[in-house]
């Protein structure tokens, strides 16, 4: 791997997780949103742009998160297995244990007072529905958040990576021996959102296409001659733009718009993916030259990990504050996020200076 | 004074004021609703009612089944796809069976349905039995706490509903013993002890649930009392258990001779409770069944069926007879058969008559309304003036009958007023004056009461000494007495129809004023101030202390102006506002004399109010000629109450007015005095949600429980004209609350819905709406959830944003696209001009450098070497053979005529040709057929054929051969061409490429082809070239 390849790996994985907080930032009447979700607001410019960056043109993140994963997990084919878990389970086990308990920490601290009480209910962020106060639910309860439906419900990504680098061996047998059945499954996977008991069908096609990537020695650094600019953008932003637009105007509970949608969404995400990978080099090289952008990328773990249930109690709460703001919604869409970076940028520097062994268990060893 | 619960409760009471003291008679106040009404019931003969979980009331009528949202009845019968013809036909009996179905009974066509309250769908039930039904069967379905639905069949058995099948099966005996017949509708189950009761032709059965065991009365190990009695055991119709658990039957017994026993039994069933029963046989004219039973939440119990309707009268413990009041009443009912009777969430009583759909309002038995009419007299008894004593007594001054007096119970008390008669000395005018009494007021610091009447005669009587002292005061000057009140001081203040306004001070009259005028009222403000409301005079405000005149407002034509210069009433609204009854309401601020009107354009009932009092919550009671109304001064708004609220004598009740001990208002007048606890008209809890009871686009009615079902209404493009029907299923408030409506994306704020409930959309254009209502109470509270629907109005797919974009989108695809062709065709053109300089500059330009040197060579051994000048002008001659045969070349390869493969195959020939002729070398040159069809672009078709050129020069030039043979074949989209010779061959790994082996290698390879060369010395040589074509 080259140098410029090495930088594009940190501002992407940097980038994306920043990026994150715009989805989870999102903040119309129905929060949860799949690839085809409909909305049942009146289209403004407030809902159309959130809905149009939130579940459409930020989309690409994932995908390129877990390529990037599954590229340089496939580089490290030299150690030992067996060795390589075990390293995982500092880097992604521990600190989804730590993250998932710190969410559930802030969220009993909210609780406390009416005020962010309020903010924790109105955000109805609990996975099994139940928006009590933790005071009311056992301890039972509580390990059932804490390990299997973190209120940080955004760990589910390092959950799952950690469960796509245990059965690294099969991804490359597969991928070596039969690539083409075995991608023609993993895009089954994607398309169907395939979930099994922690094992997300949405990662696997990108991860497997990391290790591809990276054994087949394909040239990802530089722009192919079969790319095209123009055209990745065009399906990347045009059909994501279609896309919002029928998630307004198409009818509810219709297969056949399910159907549409969710092909728009692949189309879109994989556009998106190229058209953002292929197109930023002088971005990235721009960037990268900054020192204080390097100093920054070394907090996207930590970004990672705090920023829900961070954000969505603070959106809640600028709800409260702001409502009487003509478009406070656009406005707390856009501001929140940034406050929230901003916050976990300082507080990750804070801890890293105060306390770094801690800093060093939480992050996995990330960031120094 | 009784301390009255606040349950509302009507009562109407017949009071006798002849002097024979009667038993007061009590009835309900019903409210009757028919098909002249206009809500649409589609019979008057109403035979079943059910109300829903969500607060419709179903009814069954004659002509099929309804359902009522309070404002409307829809009718249910037109035939959905997918569902059975719901017939219109009578339909009997209602039966809910799990959340959203109903099983309908319609007897004279034998059918049985399920529908769907939901979807509005009906399907049939079918009898899945093992013998048919006699003929003259008769059904009777009903309905268990565990949620199963019999059908008692008459001369056939029990049958129970199977949810699975959704038939009617054979159900479990019961034990009923053989030969035993249930009656048609004698059952009942005790949900505690989880028995069912069933009334037979011989005898009472009891159904022990948990044993399974039956007791009869020649079954009975358990000695059960009520099974030995030999009244019990023939011919039974009825039976009941109340919540007292008193054992209820019923039956016609054949020595009876056609007399329908009514038997009730304390709950162990020992003995009978004939006083239970008071009553229950008086009232009911003619042939009557006793057929069922009804009991309220609270344990009112109700008997009704033909020609019967009684209630149990708890504080008197007998029944109460409500008769058949045919048409002659208008708070009566009128009924031949009384067929259902049903309690509503409010707990309003709701009766399905033969003679249309009943409601009226209920409580526990003790009343808080009362409408009290006196009508006995062929006059009318005219009621003045209302006075309360101490010990709860009620007073009132009747114009003509004196002053006459009732307790608490509404039973008539004696008063000793006229106990000692007028001075001896008057004359017959004065002693009749003394039973014309107008006015009366009750001294706070004697305890004497003041009774102003005709002629000017006042009466002051003593209850405690029984005494009456007759004045007959010259400052009256022979005029009625028409107000008297006390004043703070406890001095007495008169107002006369003549205008004089007097006080009593010192055991001494005084006029104070002349007005001139009628004094209607005199009313001691909370500052002491004394205003007097008077005839065609306005209102006069004056200091009782100095006689002095402070403030005096009319109609006249200044800005504080009054609505009218006659008035009745005052009251006090707060320290600064005084409300005048004078036509409308005056508000009038003593502070500053401005007067503010409410009018009848304002929503108050009359510009002609009568009586006004406040009530101890700050609500003004208002007595109009169209009834009463309350007055909220934190809302500025005015509500009406009328039969619904249990009050139905308030437009006669305008003569006077007071306010008990224990805040009940009272208000009297021509025949009639209302007597209500204002808190029952106060709601401290939020209204109910505001229920969507209908959406119609244009004029069909949508299923609306299957439409909210989903989160949003979705509608077709031309369906964007739409009304929405709302209501509070609450029917004792609903007309009461106030609705707010808006729809997100039209309204930019809310609307005040009229009384209509409901609300039109007319041609709304493509979009997402939300409909949103609430209500609020009197009292402004609000419901706590706003109801709201999503609408869609979906536009047509070609109006769509998502269409425009995707149009551009493909304009954008369609742009690159052409930009791509246009790039392409202007590299093609470079691509070529590069091509034929590339040539010319090697072919040409090398072989003219050639010619140039050989020329210039030659030139300079022109004169000294002839044979050297001779070779370089051979060479020169060659070189520019070649030149041309390759300028040939290059403009064959260019010119679009070649194109064709015809063309190159042609031009082959012709060289191979003359190529091997000159050589004397045979040719065979043979072609398929599909060669021809094959497509080349011109860098194809010359590297093609200057392949092929090189293969034959080479042959011609090297190979000795006799014979070359050139094949071209297509095959699997492969062009094949062969040029073989059987010249000397050679050795292929030798050869130097300089005959042009390499050039053909190049040329191939950029026609994405191969090239196979195969040769060996002596055994001639192949030249196989391949290139893929479309």
């Amino acid at each position: 791997m080259n140098r410029f390849l090495s930088q594009k790996f940190r501002f992407y994985s940097f980038v994306c997780i920043a990026l994150l907080l715009f989805v989870h930032g999102y903040n119309l009447n129905e929060t949860y949103l799949q690839p085809f979700s409909l909305v049942r607001e009146r289209i403004t410019f407030t809902t159309f742009f959130e809905y149009l960056f939130a579940n459409g043109l930020l989309r690409f993140r994932l995908p390129v998160l877990f390529i990037i994963s599954g590229y340089i997990f496939a580089l490290q084919d030299s150690q030992p297995h067996l060795s390589r878990i075990k390293k995982r389970v500092k880097t992604l086990v521990v600190p989804f244990l730590i993250w998932s308990a710190a969410g559930l920490a802030m969220t009993w601290l909210w609780q406390q007072h009416p005020v962010t009480a309020k903010a924790v209910a109105e955000a109805q962020l609990d996975q099994l529905g139940d928006n009590r106060p933790y005071s009311e639910l056992s301890w039972g309860d509580l390990i059932y958040r804490w390990l299997r439906y973190p209120v940080s419900f955004q760990l589910w990504f390092i959950r799952t990576l950690f469960v796509y680098n245990v059965f690294y061996p099969v991804f490359r047998w597969a991928i070596v021996k039969y690539p083409v059945i075995w991608f023609s499954l993993m895009l089954l996977f994607w398309i169907t959102m395939f979930n099994g008991l922690f094992f997300e069908g949405q990662g696997m096609l990108f991860f497997s296409l990391g290790i591809w990537l990276c054994k087949t020695n394909y040239r990802i650094d530089k722009k192919p001659e079969w790319f095209s600019h123009y055209l990745s953008w065009l399906f990347f932003v045009g059909i994501s733009v279609i896309k919002t637009f029928m998630a307004f105007e198409f009818e509810l509970y219709s297969t056949v718009n399910i159907w549409v949608l969710a092909t728009l969404h692949i189309i879109s995400v994989a556009a998106g993916v190229l058209a953002i990978w292929f197109s930023c080099d002088r971005i990235v090289r721009w960037c990268m030259r900054r020192k204080w952008f390097v100093w920054a990328t070394a907090f996207a773990f930590l970004i990672y990990g705090l920023h829900v249930p961070l954000l969505p109690y603070m959106n809640r709460l600028a709800f409260m504050y702001m409502n009487h703001i003509p478009n406070y919604r656009l406005l707390v869409y856009l501001g929140v996020p940034i406050l929230v970076l901003f916050f976990c940028i300082g507080f990750g520097a804070a801890l890293r200076a105060a306390a770094p062994k801690v800093y060093r268990i939480a992050t996995g060893g990330r960031g120094f | 004074m009784l301390d009255l619960p606040v349950v509302k409760f009507v009562f109407l009471i017949a009071l006798l004021f002849c002097q024979i003291i009667g038993r007061s008679q009590q009835g309900f106040a019903f409210t009757r609703i028919t098909t002249d009404d206009g809500m649409g019931l589609a019979s008057n003969v109403v035979s079943s009612l059910h109300q829903d979980a969500r607060g419709f009331i179903w009814v069954g009528t004659a002509n099929g089944l309804q359902r009522f949202d309070g404002s409307k009845f829809i009718q249910f019968g037109t035939e959905k796809r997918g569902s059975d013809l719901l017939p219109h036909s009578g339909v009997s009996q209602i039966i809910p069976i799990g959340k959203s179905h109903l099983i309908l009974s319609f007897p004279s066509l034998r059918e049985f349905g399920l529908f769907n309250t939901s979807t509005y769908s009906y399907q049939k039930i079918a009898f899945h039995l093992d013998k048919p039904l006699p003929a003259r069967a008769e059904f009777w379905m009903w309905n268990d706490s565990h949620g199963d639905v019999y059908l008692n069949v008459l001369r056939y058995g029990m049958l129970r509903f199977d949810r699975v099948t959704k038939a009617f099966i054979n159900s479990r005996s019961f034990g009923i013993p053989a030969g035993w017949q249930v009656s048609l509708a004698g059952i009942h189950e005790d949900v505690k002890l989880k028995q069912y009761w069933f009334a037979c032709d011989s005898g009472l059965v009891i159904y022990d649930r948990p044993s399974g065991q039956t007791f009869t009365r020649d079954n009975n190990p358990k000695q059960l009392p009520v099974l030995k009695h030999k009244e019990l055991r023939e011919r039974l119709t009825e039976v009941y258990l109340d919540k007292q658990r008193r054992i209820w039957v019923f039956g016609w017994p054949l020595a009876k001779n056609g007399v329908q026993d009514k038997y009730c039994l304390d709950p162990t069933g020992s003995k009978f409770l004939h006083a239970d029963t008071a009553g229950i046989n008086m009232g009911p004219v003619g042939y009557t069944e006793y057929r069922h039973f009804y009991e309220t939440k609270e344990g009112d119990l109700w008997i009704y069926g033909n020609g019967v309707l009684f209630n149990f009268d708890k504080l008197n413990r007998r029944f109460i007879y409500t008769k058949n009041e045919a048409e002659s009443e208008s708070v009566g009912i009128s009924y031949g058969v009384v067929h259902q009777m049903i309690g509503d969430r409010d707990g309003n009583i709701w009766l399905a008559t033969d003679q249309g759909l009943y409601f009226t309002v209920h409580g526990d038995g003790v009343f808080s309304v009362v409408n009290l009419r006196f009508s006995n007299r062929t006059e009318t008894t005219s009621i003045t003036d209302i006075l309360e004593l101490p010990n709860g007594d009620l007073w009132f001054s009747s114009w003509g009958s004196g002053i006459k007096s009732i307790d608490r119970l509404m039973n008539k008390k004696q008063n000793y007023v006229y106990e000692q008669p007028p001075p001896g000395s008057w004359n017959e005018v004065l002693r009749a004056a003394t039973r014309l009494p107008w006015s009366m007021t009750r001294q706070t610091g004697t305890g004497k009461i003041w009774i102003g009447c005709n002629m000017g005669v006042l009466m002051i009587h003593d209850p405690a000494t029984k005494q009456t002292q007759y004045l007959h005061p010259d400052e009256l000057a022979n005029s009625t007495v028409r107000f008297i009140t006390e004043d703070q001081k406890g001095q007495m203040w008169l107002g006369t129809q003549s205008g004089r306004l007097l006080k009593w001070t010192n055991n001494e009259m005084q006029v104070v004023m002349d007005f001139g005028t009628i004094i209607y009222k005199l009313f001691f403000d909370r500052q002491g101030w004394l205003w007097i409301a008077t005839h065609e005079k306005g209102l006069y405000a004056i200091n009782p202390a100095s006689g002095e005149l402070i403030q005096h407002y009319t109609a006249g034509t200044s800005k504080s102006r009054l609505f009218s210069n006659t008035g009745n009433d005052i009251e006090q609204l707060n320290d600064s506002i005084i409300v005048f009854g004078a036509g409308a309401l005056n508000f009038i601020n003593k502070n500053n004399g401005h007067v503010r009107l409410l009018t009848y354009e304002e929503g108050l009932l009359s510009n002609n109010v009568s009586r006004l009092r406040m009530d101890k919550n700050g609500f003004l009671w208002i007595i109009t000629s169209n009834g009463l109304c309350r007055y909220n001064p934190r809302n500025n708004r005015i509500t009406p109450y009328g039969r619904k609220d249990g009050i139905v004598l308030a437009e006669q009740a305008s003569e006077s007015d007071y306010v008990s001990q224990d805040n009940y208002l009272l208000f009297a007048g021509s025949n009639a005095v209302i007597m209500f606890n204002p808190d029952v008209f106060l709601n401290t809890a939020p209204p109910p949600d505001v229920t969507i009871t209908d959406f119609k686009v244009f004029n069909d009615y949508l299923p609306v429980d299957s439409l909210l079902m989903f989160p949003q209404v979705s509608l077709k493009p031309d369906q964007n004209s739409f009304s929405i029907y709302f209501s509070s299923l609450s029917y004792m408030q609903r007309d009461k609350l106030t609705y707010y409506y808006k729809l997100e994306g039209v309204d930019n704020s809310w609307i005040k819905a009229d009384r209509s409930f409901f609300v039109n959309y007319s041609l709304l254009p493509p979009g997402k709406y939300t409909f949103s209502i609430y209500c609020e109470s009197l009292e402004g509270l609000r419901s706590l959830n706003t109801t709201r629907v999503m609408i869609y109005i979906k536009p047509p797919f070609w109006r769509t944003y998502w269409f425009y974009t995707s149009l551009l989108f493909i304009v954008a695809l369609l742009a690159y696209a052409i930009h791509d062709m246009r790039v392409n065709k202007l590299l093609a053109v470079e691509q070529i001009r590069n091509r034929v300089a590339r040539d010319l500059h090697d072919d040409m330009g090398s072989t003219l450098s050639t010619i140039n040197i050989l020329s210039s060579m030659a030139k300079t051994k022109m004169t000294t070497d002839a044979v050297k000048t001779a070779e370089y002008l051979s060479k020169i001659s060659d070189n520019s053979q070649r030149m041309m045969e390759a300028m040939d070349d290059i403009v064959w390869s260019i010119k679009p005529t070649n194109d064709s493969m015809q063309k190159i195959i042609a031009r082959m020939r012709e060289f191979a040709t003359s190529v091997l002729e000159a050589k004397d070398i045979e040719l065979q040159f043979t072609t398929d057929e599909d060669v021809y069809d094959v497509k080349l672009n011109m860098e194809a078709r010359r590297d093609f054929f200057l392949v092929f050129k090189e293969a034959v020069n080479n042959a011609a030039k090297y190979s000795h051969a006799s014979r070359v043979t050139v094949k071209l074949a297509l095959k699997n989209k492969k062009l094949t061409m062969l040029v073989e010779d059987n010249g000397k061959g050679f050795d292929v790994p030798k050869a130097d490429g300089g005959n042009g082996l390499g050039n053909m290698q190049k040329r191939a390879e950029a026609m994405n082809g191969t090239i196979d060369i195969e040769s060996r010395p002596g055994n001639g040589t192949q030249v196989k070239v391949s290139i893929f074509v479309d």
